[in-house]
């Protein structure tokens, strides 16, 4: 049956057609066999442009469409909605990239030509042998998997849970909070951290629709959008849960101390059974396994003997669940850059130095010194302070990025610092970043307060004196730049606002996930403008600082967001599954099951009873490995049959051979 | 019909073999100048000088002393975050200068550089006392005393030859060097 | 005994003769054999980059390429600023063809071609990498027990190195004294330039440097400053008389070359290593 072939070929501005001959690209491919339209048009895309697809297609009873333009990726659904709304079916439908492929990548005009006329070729030859499917539909689970109980994944588990559905808030520390429980003062309100986070954590904690697995950790996800099975491992805590009231006694009677170098950033210690910070959601205290006693030696049991309810269960073991969800929102957060990186400020070898998070805990009323600022020997109180911006950003040697946060959070110490001691504070930065509501005048109240802004960026922080007002203080120093000066600038205590980094383990978790990580780790958004909360992965979404640096604001911001694309998904109930899956043809299967150790996804499975392989539709991602592994050739690709790609090369090659031959008779 | 250059682009084409990144990618963060060991002595800061290059400011930049006081310890190259090898641009400005013959007056260092360069030329090894031709002249008497003083010891120490040696494929040398730039003789 | 391309460069002729002397005794009493690169030529420390850039490249290369036309799989040099030089010459050599292509087009008129194959090495790295520590302490007679010394890095040898923790906090200096049985000090100056490229061409500056370093090796109670450099040595010693009469102070600290200090404790005799008025004056500290 001779199929009706109508190609169309973009413009996309100037994007093709500044180097492409559109018009002859139109005007050769209309001769090409089965082709009964060829037209160009400036912006394929736009809705005089597909309906120009959808009258040829009504008015001319067209079987097959072919759109040269720009990557699949970009508009292939836009051109099947087009078909499908014209009552083709959308699998008739195939694109030639004449831009990412062609006219982006060579500004020869007479080869760019030559090359889509090749390309538009191969479509049509290819268009004329794909078959009509029909798309899976599959239902969506309405569970939600938040991993991560910061800010972030807290407010988008209530946003989901107050919506009516049912969320599984996973996080691997024994209470939600993320770094917003260290913090001391949010800007630029100045609001206590824990005053603003806590209402937020206990609702969470409270809740009808979340269950909340703190101290848990996901081990394995397998399934797509709407049917993933998840995994997780809950720790054991060796505290029951069910009979612990949170009374707090077996922390004051736990007689091991250790260094809490999560929480208090190793400024304090904890015991061995603790609760991370009193306002910890749960309540329950975890037992630290391998700094116990009685793990270690097999005495004590200290917390045992004087806990009222007998909830201390030293024989408690991890519990393995599986849950199946629906969507997975990814909001892990971020790591705090190493400052130990850069020698020359001293953090680790000079007493006085301070990370941002060390200050943030000392500033804490509920911090290692009750929220008074001393140097290390918690007695002394500084009379200067440095503040040093950019530690480990805006770098080649360590981060390259902006960390986007420091120079408020500088700013904010800045405030604290004078607050609680009077004393004088130096600010030393490259340039003051205060793009968000209220940010500038938050700069403004800092010069006022009388802070001293020296702009450069700091080359050392020194304890070697050169002269008596040196000794025996912190000398920074550096180039004011603003007067063209070095200049030596004697602190006592020097506070580094060291950048954020992606988790270091974000690469594995990326994997577990199926997403992706950026050349710096942090997880790859669909679209850094349009699409910043979803992945290229549908049904695991990213949301907060784990996407890139950011405030508070806009981590809150991202968690709605991907709670609504969440919610969005879930109340669309059923969802199209890409019918580009594989096949197995059952009379010439053997079931040699080389197929089903290939598969990356586990989407083949084996039916004993006839001895065949199976493709599960809505696991196959149409990757193909099978397709290749098979060696009878049984199992084939649905859209990209043996017969499809073979006549899109034939096409490709005989247009480039129509070439030479052409070259050849002008010569 | 060739473009005049700018001031900006002759400096970036003089550092013909640095791996740095270009001097245009520099944020004037200043932590050359911070780390800078010799920063007193310097008329203007090295940032100072990658700001003026930035701006074209030829006469200023060749009349400062800031890159013949460079000491070269590449100290402010490892810490730029922009990954400029300032240490390498330094260099090419001395070059530069070398090239157009304008300096500031009463430094040492081109006519060292230069005298170095025609020593290595004529022996292929290195001999101090004919360097000291270069500077002398520019000591004070009490200065000229001391340094004489600081030589004889040397010598009588066994730290310093009274003669100078010599390569033994000279004149190969030389021709190596007449391949690269025109100068010594290769009689 | 393994052989080492060696390349001493000017100042071991003539400054740094105790450098020279105490190299070659160290070296042959712990196995290693340096084998001097016939007619090599200056390498212009930083002198040649201010004429021209290829220049100052090709006459390096030119030892480079006697050095591979031995065979030899390592250019040894016992001065920093050769060291460095050298190092980032082969490094460049390897990845830009062109500069290569330029440099050998000149080395022709020498009968020299050159790869960027050789493996660039400082001596103290030779001792470190090859030898070994446990190798040292084993045939240390003499350990230099209570000699405060200063490692002085100085700050050519850090240079090519792109481990960054390494460039600002360098440690094997420190390993190597300790394992020569002497007390390294921590002090901050430990690789910061000397300001030796400016004793001829801006002495206040070089002064001035010269002058806090020796402030920071004297205020952290050191015996002796160690130095990896001719030019290093003979500016933190030759010129402290200078650096006294600018500055005012009374500095009268020793300024040694490793070699010499591992020479003592290996048990070389004085006269082979260049210890003579100075080690009356060690002696002296040691007491203290």
């Amino acid at each position: 049956m001779t199929e009706k072939i109508g190609v169309y070929v973009c413009h996309c501005g100037s994007n093709i057609a500044g180097v492409v001959d559109v018009a002859e690209v139109a005007r050769w491919a209309g001769q090409l066999p089965g082709v009964v339209v060829a037209r160009d048009y400036k912006f394929m895309c736009s809705s005089p442009g597909q309906e120009l697809i959808q009258k040829d297609i009504q008015e001319m009873g067209l079987t097959r469409v072919v759109v040269a333009s720009c990557s699949p990726h970009l508009h292939e659904k836009t051109f099947r909605g087009a078909c499908a709304r014209a009552g083709l079916n959308p699998y008739l439908f195939e694109m030639a990239n004449i831009r990412e492929q062609d006219s982006w990548v060579t500004s020869d005009k007479t080869e760019a030509t030559k090359k889509a006329k090749a390309l538009v070729a191969a479509a049509v030859s290819r268009v004329a042998h794909q078959e009509a499917l029909e798309a899976l539909l599959v239902p969506i689970d309405p569970n939600v998997l938040v991993v991560g109980g910061g800010i972030t994944g807290i407010q988008a588990a209530l946003e989901i849970a107050d919506a009516g559905d049912h969320v599984y808030l996973v996080e691997r520390e024994p209470s939600i909070g993320g770094h917003m429980a260290q913090f001391d003062k949010t800007f630029p309100t100045l609001d206590c951290s824990a005053c603003i986070l806590t209402p937020k954590m206990v609702s969470a904690g409270n809740h009808k629709n979340i269950t909340l697995l703190t101290w848990s950790e996901v081990e394995n996800v397998s399934g797509y959008v709407g049917n993933f099975t998840v995994t997780i491992r809950k720790k054991a805590r060796y505290v029951d849960e069910a009979i612990c009231t949170g009374c707090g006694v077996c922390q004051e009677k736990c007689p091991k101390k250790v260094v809490d170098d999560v929480f208090e950033v190793g400024m304090a210690r904890r015991k061995a059974i603790y609760t991370p910070f009193p306002q910890a959601v749960p309540n329950y205290p975890v037992i630290d396994r391998p700094n116990c006693t009685f793990f270690l030696k097999g005495t004590c049991k200290a917390c045992e003997k004087f806990c009222p309810t007998g909830a201390i269960k030293f024989d408690q073991q991890d519990e393995i669940l599986t849950v199946k969800v629906g969507n997975i929102i990814l909001a892990t957060g971020y790591d705090l850059f190493d400052a130990r990186r850069i020698p020359q400020y001293g953090y680790g070898k000079l007493a006085n130095v301070f990370t941002s998070l060390e200050f943030e805990r000392m500033s804490n009323a509920a911090g290692p010194t009750g929220g008074r600022i001393f140097l290390r020997d918690g007695v002394t109180v500084p009379k200067s302070v440095g503040i040093v911006h950019c530690v480990g950003s805006r770098d080649q040697n360590y981060n390259a990025y902006c960390s986007a946060i420091c120079c408020m959070q500088s700013l904010k110490f800045a405030h604290l610092v004078r607050e609680k001691t009077g004393a004088e504070v130096y600010e030393f930065y490259i340039d003051i970043r205060t793009p968000g509501k209220g940010y500038e005048e938050f700069y403004q109240r800092l010069l006022e307060e009388g802070t001293h802004f020296v702009r450069g960026k700091v080359a050392e922080v020194t304890n070697v004196a050169r002269v008596p007002e040196e000794e025996d203080r912190l000398i920074i120093q550096v180039e004011d730049t603003l007067i063209g000066k070095q200049r030596r600038i004697p602190v006592d205590m020097v506070i580094l606002s060291a950048g954020l980094q992606a988790r270091k383990d974000s690469k594995e978790v990326a994997k577990l996930f199926g997403i992706a990580c950026s050349a710096d780790q942090w997880f790859i958004e669909k679209h850094p403008k349009l699409d910043p909360v979803a992945t290229m992965t549908d049904g695991v979404l990213v949301a907060g600082a784990c996407q890139g640096p950011k405030d508070i604001p806009a981590s809150v911001a991202q968690g709605s967001a991907a709670a609504a694309r969440v919610l969005s998904i879930i109340g669309q109930e059923e969802i199209e599954i890409e019918a580009a899956t594989a096949i197995v043809d059952e009379e010439t299967c053997v079931g040699c099951q080389q197929c089903i150790a290939s598969c990356p996804y586990q989407a083949i499975v084996y039916l004993e009873d006839k001895g065949k392989a199976y493709v599960n539709e809505a696991l196959c991602k149409g990757c193909g490995t099978c397709v290749g592994t098979c060696l009878p050739k049984c199992i084939s690709l649905k859209h990209f049959t043996d017969e499809q790609l073979v006549s899109e090369m034939i096409g490709a090659m005989w247009a480039m051979n129509q070439f030479e031959t052409e070259a050849l008779e002008v010569a | 019909m060739a473009a005049e250059l700018s001031f900006s682009k002759e400096i970036e084409n003089i550092m013909y073999a640095s791996h740095g990144k270009p001097i245009k990618d520099c944020i004037q963060c200043g932590t050359c100048s911070g780390s800078c060991p010799a920063v007193e002595f310097m008329d203007n800061s090295p940032r100072e000088v990658i700001g003026m290059i930035g701006a074209n400011l030829k006469e200023e930049v060749l009349a400062t002393n800031t890159y013949w006081t460079c000491a070269s310890c590449y100290q402010c190259s490892v810490r730029c975050p922009a990954g400029i090898d300032i240490a390498d641009m330094m260099y090419a400005l001395k070059r530069y200068s070398m090239w157009k013959g304008q300096y500031k007056e009463g430094l040492i260092g081109p006519d060292f550089s230069e005298a170095f360069v025609k020593m290595i030329v004529n022996s292929g090894r290195s001999f101090e006392p004919i360097l000291a031709a270069t500077y002398l002249p520019k000591y004070s008497a009490r200065d000229i005393i001391r340094e004489g003083l600081m030589a004889t010891g040397l010598v009588l120490s066994g730290k310093m030859p009274l003669l100078p040696k010599k390569v033994k494929r000279l004149k190969n040398v030389q021709r190596m060097v007449r391949r690269i730039i025109p100068i010594g003789e290769t009689k | 005994m393994k052989q080492y391309a060696y390349y001493p460069g000017c100042s071991l002729e003539s400054l740094g003769k105790n450098y020279r002397i105490s190299a070659l005794a160290v070296s042959g009493e712990l196995g290693v054999e340096l084998k001097e690169l016939e007619d090599w030529n200056c390498c212009g420390a930083t002198a040649y980059f201010p004429v021209d850039e290829l220049l100052a490249y090709t006459l390096v290369s030119r030892n480079l390429a006697i050095a591979e036309k031995t065979g030899l799989q390592d250019f040894v040099a016992p001065c920093s600023a050769c060291y460095k030089n050298a190092y980032t010459t082969n490094k460049y050599l390897k990845s830009d063809p062109d500069l290569a292509e330029h440099i050998n087009y000149a080395l022709e008129e020498d009968n020299l071609q050159v790869e960027g194959k050789m493996k660039v090495r400082h001596l103290i790295e030779v001792f470190i990498e090859d030898v070994g520590f446990e190798e040292i302490k084993k045939k240390v007679a003499y350990p230099l027990k209570g000699l405060r010394v200063a490692p002085y890095y100085g700050c050519q040898i850090v240079r090519p190195r792109k481990d960054k923790e390494d460039v600002e906090n360098p440690q094997f200096f420190e390993k190597l004294l300790s394992a020569i049985g002497a007390e390294p000090i921590e002090y901050a100056s430990k690789a910061r330039c000397c300001g030796g490229s400016l004793i001829i061409t801006n002495r206040k500056a070089a002064l001035d440097m010269v002058h806090k370093l020796l402030q920071d090796a004297v205020n952290s109670n050191a015996n002796v400053i160690a130095t990896t450099c001719p030019m290093c040595n003979v500016n933190l010693e030759v010129y402290q008389g200078q650096v006294n009469q600018e500055f005012g102070t009374d500095f009268s600290i020793p300024v040694m070359y490793f070699t010499q200090l591992m020479g003592m404790a290996l048990g070389i005799e004085p006269k082979r290593i260049g210890v003579g008025a100075s080690m009356l004056s060690l002696a002296q500290s040691i007491e203290k």
